[in-house]
């Protein structure tokens, strides 16, 4: 595409920075348009990073939802070759219980097989070897190849790469009106929550990566789209009590998957219908805390005395198809709408519904439509092109080139970062000093982070790089980290502002799963923060209420 | 074994009620599971800063009549509040330990996140404020140790400016501590402190920073000197020449582990057996309900008994009170407890807004005895922030609580 005319024309512009519009901007830049990509908070915090982070074989939907099930496999296989560094190969197990039905099982493995899911049926015996913290009471497992997918990781990988190839990217920043000529919507008017500026931007086509708000977004184009919102609620506990996915391989329920990642492993989750007026604010609930712990301890009963470090809530962008009251059955298909064919308005494309798992077949399409109406003839290339930090797959000869002597804390950062890990200094004593010691984070790779992560407060710091995702729950690193984006930043009104946000946004998700432990903490980090510091609330609450 | 009084906890009110006991003459242990708020201290002891509908406080001693009912002050009457407030300086003095303050008018400190907050005795490391908005120099020189992270000297100098202090920002390096640095985990306020007490380090630190003063008039530097002994620190001050204000870090607090530490090793000289690393698992009662004896993990079939008891273990985070999914217990003995029922009653969903549970803990019978389903235990006493009825964070009084508690409760016992 020709250089556009002025700083605020572009190609394309697209609107959400969760995953799908992140992988959008990607495809799109790599086709060579000219991006502009918009985000009212951060990158991912919408269900993006509120989810299992499970790299789904599909197995789940085999039995239900064959089209699902078989583009989650082959976006499965594409992720363990393009986007390595945020995955975890871990296998996953399909346990049959005493309570369940084993007839199931064999139907199950029909339908992944028919569907291109390479499922095993493995004695039990076999099955509590391969994972030992599994409900010694099975009666019936299916090996299958589940993993884990870090959406922080994964989302910011996108956004990186969209930016290498010349995208740009602003987050924080809130498309208040789409701007319409005519029949044909011809650009956006967005309002910086950081600069308290108006700016309009202008493209031949706008892409509505809204998510469950994408709603809204189709409202203010004119466009009518039925999301049903539907809450989906998770527990994250202390400790990886697993180290492969496990799941009930039964007809999908409630709490009936928990899979390992990182330091900490995570069961999910509920599902229920929730007004549209909610979705800003999810919170979860004693009762869903309580069936949660009740399932969760079925698959694996160590689960009854680990500590659990939060709980939290994510809404799955839907597209509303029936009047289904369990949001079940509904299918998890990738919705893409031509508003131009679907209501006449010109201009404007939505990609919906779909899940983590096929963000970039989501993406590809997206594009292709993108492309078609810019009349681009240019093929896509996201499904074999590796994203920045996974070039390279060896860890050891990264840290070779990076490292004389790597410690632990070089090699959790190469974990998240991959190949990127390069760009990060960590070559002075100062910088391997650590700033969050559960994770490991280290004062270079805060420091890469704010500068080159679009970081902008402690919790986006946190969707980056882990810091407070620990055990303690950002207990100290929290006040370390912001003392780093004191100086980055300052000013240190502004940056007391955002730790005090950041603390009250890690009680949002501990204080319904307060009790024994996780009450401990939380009584420390009142004495620590209200006490010794002698903190007091926020003067203006962050607009992000997670 | 038998004693005469067995404290349970080994923070700052078992230490303070087994020193005044063993001091006057009684036979006392004291079982510590090791953990004690002592070592995330602000370096003060507060009074009381605030009172429940908001209103700050400046003389401590008159506003402490104005609690609640069921506020621990209350339970021990406004003048035995005053009197062990009073007696608590010296206490501190005859224990070697240098503090200033008065209960009837509040001085203010400096926190790490360069917030002024009430207190009532300070520690000799800090410099206790007059007024809230007291100038500390013209120009500070705020001097922290490189790689340190716990100590923020933006917000410190954000503070200060905001006074009209003129603030510089330097950092000292130091060969001795790049041992620490190699492993990044390892720069911490104690250890620290350990490398700065040995032989001519704290001077070779002192030294490079008296170099580094231009036009300043106040030097700020982190509390991270003098573990084992306070007098580091006034040799410091002495060395650089200048107004030095140490300024508390956040934790693990130097100054608050050495005061632990001579807490501890007063309690010892006065004879006391101060049981460390072991936990109270079980009691035995005698029929009045009065306690018998007491058994822990290391003394196994051994069982400890004694005239009387004192609990001091503290609140949730020392596993004084446990909590589960629907109810709050006290492990040991089971006392009575006031809480909430129903944990959506125990939590706020703004962590800066008052919460619920701060305030939980033991209620007590005539002045501090514990009560087990309702009735007094006549040898059982509850000292500290297991007790209930204050919500001591926003009332700025737990270390007075835990102070004047033990000392009551001391008193109790030796007027029996």
């Amino acid at each position: 595409m020709a250089q556009a005319r002025r700083d605020n024309e572009f190609d394309v512009i697209i609107v959400g920075g969760g995953i799908t519009g992140a992988g959008t901007a990607r495809d799109c830049a790599m086709r060579g348009l000219r991006v502009l990509l918009i985000e009212r908070h951060d990158l991912a915090t919408g269900a993006t990073g509120r989810n299992h982070g499970l790299l789904h074989s599909g197995a789940r939907y085999a039995v239900t939802d064959r089209e699902s099930a078989e583009e989650c496999i082959r976006e499965n296989m594409i992720l363990r070759k393009i986007a390595r560094h945020c995955v975890e190969e871990t296998e996953g197990l399909f346990i049959t219980l005493p309570e369940d039905d084993l007839g199931y099982q064999a139907k199950f493995v029909e339908s992944c097989l028919a569907a291109g899911i390479n499922a095993e049926v493995i004695d039990p015996k076999d099955a509590l070897r391969m994972e030992p913290s599994a409900n010694p009471e099975l009666i019936g497992a299916v090996k299958v190849p589940d993993g884990a997918v870090d959406p922080f990781r994964l989302t910011s990988a996108n956004v990186i790469d969209a930016k290498l190839h010349g995208a740009k990217v602003l987050v924080y920043s809130e498309v208040t009106k789409l701007i319409k000529e005519g029949d044909t919507i011809t650009g956006v008017e967005v309002y910086n929550a950081i600069t308290k500026e108006s700016a309009k931007y202008y493209a031949p086509i706008t892409v509505n990566a809204g998510g469950i708000w994408g709603q809204r977004i189709a409202e203010m184009a004119g466009a009518r789209i039925n999301m049903f919102p539907a809450k989906g609620a998770l527990l994250i506990f202390g400790h990886r009590v697993n180290n492969v996915v496990l799941n009930r391989c039964r007809k999908p329920a409630n709490a009936d998957i928990l899979v390992p990642g990182d330091t900490i492993c995570l069961i999910g989750t509920t599902s229920s219908r929730v007004p549209f007026g909610e979705v800003d604010n999810m919170y979860v609930t004693a009762d869903e805390v309580d069936l949660l712990l009740q399932e969760g301890e079925k698959l694996a009963p160590s689960l009854a005395t680990t500590r659990i470090l939060r709980a939290y809530a994510g809404v799955r962008p839907l597209v509303a198809t029936d009047d289904d009251p369990s949001g079940r059955n509904i299918s998890r298909g990738i919705v893409l709408l031509d508003h131009e064919t679907r209501d006449g308005i010109k201009g404007f494309i939505s990609i919906t519904g779909g899940k983590l798992m096929t963000y970039r077949l989501m993406a590809e399409w997206a594009t292709d439509l993108v492309c078609k109406k810019l009349n681009i003839g240019k093929a896509c290339r996201t499904m074999d092109t590796p994203l920045p930090g996974s070039e390279n797959e060896n860890i050891e000869e990264i840290s070779k080139q990076t490292w004389a002597k790597p410690g632990t804390p070089h090699k959790a950062t190469i974990g998240r970062h991959g190949a990127r890990a390069l760009n990060i200094g960590l070559k002075d004593g100062y910088d391997t000093s650590l700033v969050c010691e559960c994770e490991e984070v280290s004062v270079g790779e805060v420091k890469y982070a704010i500068e080159e992560l679009d970081v902008h407060n402690l919790v986006d710091l946190r969707r980056r790089t882990r810091v407070g995702m620990g055990t303690c729950q950002g207990e100290l690193c929290a006040c370390r980290a912001a003392g780093m984006l004191a100086d980055a930043h300052q000013c240190t009104e502004r940056t007391k502002n955002d730790l005090k946000n950041f603390i009250n946004e890690r009680w949002k998700g501990m204080y319904p799963v307060c009790w024994s432990d996780t009450l401990r903490e939380s009584e420390y980090s009142q004495w620590i923060y209200s006490g010794v510091c002698g903190l007091e609330g926020p003067e203006t609450h962050n607009e992000d209420n997670k | 074994m038998k004693f005469d009084t067995i404290i349970i906890g080994g923070g700052l009110s078992g230490l303070v009620c087994g020193i005044k006991l063993q001091k006057a003459g009684q036979k006392c242990a004291i079982v510590s599971a090791g953990q004690s708020a002592m070592h995330f201290s602000s370096g003060t002891f507060d009074l009381l800063g605030r009172l429940p509908d908001g209103t700050a406080v400046e003389n401590p001693s008159e506003a402490a009549g104005r609690l609640d009912k069921g506020h621990p002050y209350s339970i021990l009457g406004t003048e035995a509040v005053l009197k062990y407030a009073d007696e608590a300086k010296d206490f501190f003095a005859e224990c070697g330990i240098s503090v200033s303050g008065d209960a009837r008018k509040n001085s203010w400190r400096i926190t790490p996140a360069g917030e002024r907050k009430p207190a009532w005795l300070t520690l000799g490391d800090f410099t206790p404020l007059a007024s809230k908005d007291e100038k500390i120099g013209n120009r500070a020189l705020i001097v922290n140790i490189l790689g340190y992270l716990d100590f923020n000297t933006k917000f410190l100098a954000d503070s200060f400016e905001k006074q009209g202090t003129e603030c510089r920002i330097a950092a000292v390096r130091l060969d001795e501590m790049e041992r620490l640095r190699k492993n990044p985990s390892e720069m911490r306020a104690t250890n620290i402190a350990r490398v700065m007490d040995r032989d001519g380090i704290w001077e070779k630190a002192a030294l490079q920073i008296k170099e580094l003063i231009r036009e300043e008039d106040v030097v700020v530097l982190p509390a991270v000197f003098g573990l084992k002994d306070a007098s580091v620190v006034d040799k410091i001050r002495e060395t650089i020449g200048v107004r030095t204000i140490f300024a508390a870090t956040m934790p693990p607090s130097v100054p608050g582990i050495r005061t632990q530490m001579a807490l501890r090793s007063e309690f010892e000289k006065a004879g006391g057996r101060f049981f460390l690393g072991d936990t109270v698992t079980g009691s035995e009662c005698r029929e009045n309900g009065e306690i018998e004896s007491v058994g822990t993990v290391n003394f196994g079939d051994i069982r400890l008994h004694a005239d009387n008891f004192v609990l001091a273990s503290g609140s949730f985070f020392s596993k004084g009170m446990i909590a589960s999914p629907s109810k709050i217990y006290e492990p040991i003995f089971g006392i009575d407890l006031n809480y909430a029922e129903g944990r959506g009653n125990w939590f706020d969903g703004c962590f800066w807004n008052r919460q619920n549970y701060i305030s939980f803990g033991a209620c007590t019978k005539d002045g501090l005895h514990a009560s087990i389903n309702g009735n007094t235990i006549g040898n059982l006493y509850v000292i500290g922030s297991l007790l209930g009825g204050s919500n001591t964070l926003y009332e700025g009084c737990g270390g007075g609580i835990a102070i004047i508690t033990a000392m009551a409760a001391a008193d109790s016992i030796l007027n029996k």
